[in-house]
């Protein structure tokens, strides 16, 4: 029983990495500044942050200002898991 | 005001969940009606959306002001707004139907349970809602996340089967944040309508391949397709019954609806069909899915776990509607996801009502139901003709358009499969139907003392009932109605090329 | 075939470790070590975004130096600075990972507390003579 798991999980652990692998081939060179993901959307972030945001930090401007929906996503994730172990753990009769 | 709805939607719950808590704290009593509130609006708000989309076509919301692709946007198009309105009801309706399971499973901890199952709706509303890939794996987070807390309260080996669903869900999402990764490192962009004008010319490339790989891997597990099922009967039967009653119906079709956008909105159709034979793949495991699913429910004595292999099949079914990639396959599809949502949704009220009432959960020992509880047994009835495709029933039009577009595409094999898991379905209801109406009276019982042997009635409480016969009502209404449904909406929803 | 593996060799890393946690969370047999391989599972895809996000040629990070009072800032380039988009989706996949884990770990002390032992096999058995113990009586 214990060497069919260990099978099955080497299989799907060998084919995942295979195609893993077979994806490297066409991915661009690492540190290219002309990639399409250093090229498309983030020069506009670079070059705009600083004015219209008035934050030096582009990284906190694009976190709190262009994307903050997904920072309010995050914080909800933690209260979530906060609640979640709260529901858990708490013996009955505890509080109230 | 009514621009501003699409925010709403998701806004409204969110702060209700965050106040949940406060409110709890002081007075327990009142967690309930605050929650049934909050709902409320959400629903009034996506009828409203899906109301101006039908009447003006799709728009979008940008948040914050910024334009996409910088910043994030809501696109309400007809599916989504169809996928609103169904999560919105199904959650009100759920909440209102929690009442008695909780002072059963969760007594004193209301205020958690109330926050958990608004963040539960709020992530499904969220994901279906936003135009953003990287937004839709942060909602899916909310939703699975709320789902581990809510399922691991349950019976006896609910612990183990939430464990169970933490590892398998996890890989389910980290694929899907890999496919974004992919994605994003081809093109630059993380917005939907954006990747779907750069990626035609792009397809021959491996990236993007192994990027659409993992996305419907992770999409599989999520939504419960053979063979990554595996977490979902253990989790969906050791839940407790308000919850399973929550999450069963709309988590594996939110999954669904994640895979439709994936391969209609953003790969174009010919994706699916030339460069990548996924259309046949996941046909042939939709096949397998029913065939297995029908085997191991006809197995089961257990009801809950019995519906759980029925609701395995019923994925089943949606993914062969999108393999067959016609027209009629696709309609079928979005159209069994609303048919199938309500009908599992019934179900699980049903098995609620069953059990609250102290009957358990074994199939032999529904005795004389209908004498005790008739309206919960009318409605369960009305159930199992839309599961086996009786018309006037929805079910029987869901199967329709399936089958046809098996027919059209040439798959016999598919469609002799829908047919005969028609009947699986038909063998495993009138089982049960059989026991609770048809079981032969007590051996000698009405010689003696007639008032000692009365069965009495001993119907469901209240907000049990009135969820289960609006349920009810509305699988029989939706039936005639599916054509007009398919006129105003549907048919806008499944790409033009078909 | 060597400058091959070595102008990509960011990618052939973060694939080894991938594969060690996903070879944790479903071969392993102890809950525990299933939850570490989740946690290596995910740290690899960080790493994997992060990397998307390096320019070669000396960039820098991206906060934009002023002299204080606003203005008087050198001219902006977009090669001068690193891709700051990567960094701000892993920031809230770095969060994710930690709520599931703790909410994964809570739910290792209910099995903990009802069963007393972490490993599956373990729990297998015990669960397994509980239910045939159902079906006797």
């Amino acid at each position: 029983m214990k060497n069919w798991f260990k099978l099955i999980s080497w299989i799907a652990v060998i084919m995942t990495g295979a195609l893993l692998i077979y994806g490297i081939h066409d991915m661009p060179a690492w540190g290219d500044p002309n990639s399409p993901a250093n090229a498309h959307v983030s020069p506009h972030y670079i070059l705009e942050a600083s004015e219209k945001t008035a934050t030096p930090n582009i990284v906190s401007a694009v976190l709190a200002d262009y994307r903050g929906y997904d920072t309010l996503g995050e914080t909800t994730v933690i209260f979530t898991a906060a609640i979640s172990c709260l529901f858990l753990l708490r013996r009955r009769g505890g509080k109230k | 005001m009514s621009e501003q709805f699409p925010a709403l939607i998701i806004v409204v719950p969110l702060l209700g969940a965050f106040l949940t808590p406060i409110i709890g704290w002081r007075y327990r009593q009142l967690c309930r009606p605050w929650a049934l509130m909050i709902l409320a609006i959400p629903l009034c708000a996506s009828c409203e959306t899906l109301l101006e989309v039908v009447r003006t076509g799709p728009f979008s919301y940008n948040l914050g002001g910024w334009a996409p692709p910088w910043g994030i946007e809501y696109r309400v198009d007809y599916l989504s707004g169809l996928m609103l309105v169904l999560i919105a009801a199904i959650g009100l309706l759920a909440a209102f139907n929690a009442k008695p399971g909780i002072t059963m499973d969760i007594r004193g901890k209301e205020s958690q349970f109330y926050t958990l199952l608004l963040l539960q709706i709020t992530g499904l509303l969220g994901i279906v809602i936003t135009g953003d890939l990287f937004n839709v794996f942060v909602f899916l987070e909310i939703s699975s996340l709320s789902g581990y807390g809510l399922i691991a309260h349950g019976e006896d080996g609910a612990p183990m089967a939430t464990f169970n669903y933490i590892i398998i869900g996890t890989i389910g999402a980290s694929f899907y944040l890999l496919g974004v990764g992919y994605l994003y490192m081809a093109t630059g962009s993380l917005n939907i309508a954006d990747l779907a004008a750069i990626l035609p010319n792009l397809y021959h490339s491996k990236v993007i391949l192994v990027g659409f790989a993992f996305f419907t891997t992770g999409v599989a597990i999520k939504m419960g397709l053979f063979p990554l099922h595996v977490w979902m009967p253990d989790a969906y039967t050791t839940a407790p019954g308000p919850v399973s009653t929550l999450i069963a119906p709309l988590m594996t079709k939110v999954a669904a609806y994640i895979l439709i956008r994936i391969m209609f909105t953003l790969f174009q159709p010919e994706f699916s069909i030339s460069v990548v034979p996924v259309a046949t793949i996941l046909g042939w495991m939709a096949v397998v899915a029913i065939i297995i699913g029908g085997i191991k429910a006809l197995a089961q004595t257990d009801i809950k776990r019995m519906v759980t292999y029925i609701m395995i099949a019923e994925v089943g079914y949606i993914v062969m509607g999108i393999s067959v990639m016609n027209r009629p396959g696709l309609t079928g599809a979005i159209l069994h996801i609303v048919n199938d949502a309500c009908m599992i949704f019934c179900l699980f009220l049903v098995i609620g009502a069953i059990s609250y009432k102290g009957h358990g959960r074994e199939i032999y020992h529904f005795q004389h139901l209908n004498k005790k509880m008739p309206f919960t047994m009318a409605a369960f009835v009305i159930v199992a003709l839309s599961m086996c495709g009786i018309p006037p029933a929805c079910g029987f039009f869901s199967k329709w358009y399936l089958i046809m577009g098996t027919i059209m595409a040439k798959q016999w094999i598919f469609s002799i499969t829908l047919l005969g898991s028609s009947l699986v379905n038909g063998v495993l209801f009138f089982r049960i139907i059989e026991k609770a109406y048809l079981a032969p009276p007590e051996d000698g019982a009405h010689d003696h003392d007639p008032e000692e042997e009365d069965i009495v009635r001993d119907e469901a409480p209240a907000s049990m009932l009135i969820p289960i016969l609006i349920t009810a009502a509305i699988i029989i209404i939706l039936g005639p109605l599916s054509g007009k449904i398919i006129a105003a909406v549907i048919q806008h929803a499944v790409p033009a090329a078909f | 075939m060597l400058e091959y593996i070595l102008a990509k060799y960011n990618f052939w890393i973060y694939v080894v470790l991938m594969m060690i946690g996903l070879y944790a969370m479903m071969g392993k047999r102890n809950l525990v070590k299933k939850l570490i391989g989740m946690n290596i599972f995910q740290t690899s895809i960080i790493l994997f975004f992060v990397s998307i996000g390096v320019k070669k040629g000396g960039a820098t990070v991206p906060i934009i130096m002023g002299d204080g009072h606003g203005h008087g800032q050198h001219l902006i380039q977009a090669a001068d600075y690193l891709n700051p988009l990567p960094h701000v989706l892993m920031l809230t996949a770095i969060v994710v990972s930690i709520a599931t884990t703790g909410v994964a770990l809570a739910t290792l002390i209910l099995i903990y507390k009802r069963y007393h032992t972490l490993e599956e096999d373990e729990i297998m058995a015990i669960r397994k003579e509980a239910s045939s113990y159902k079906t006797l009586g």
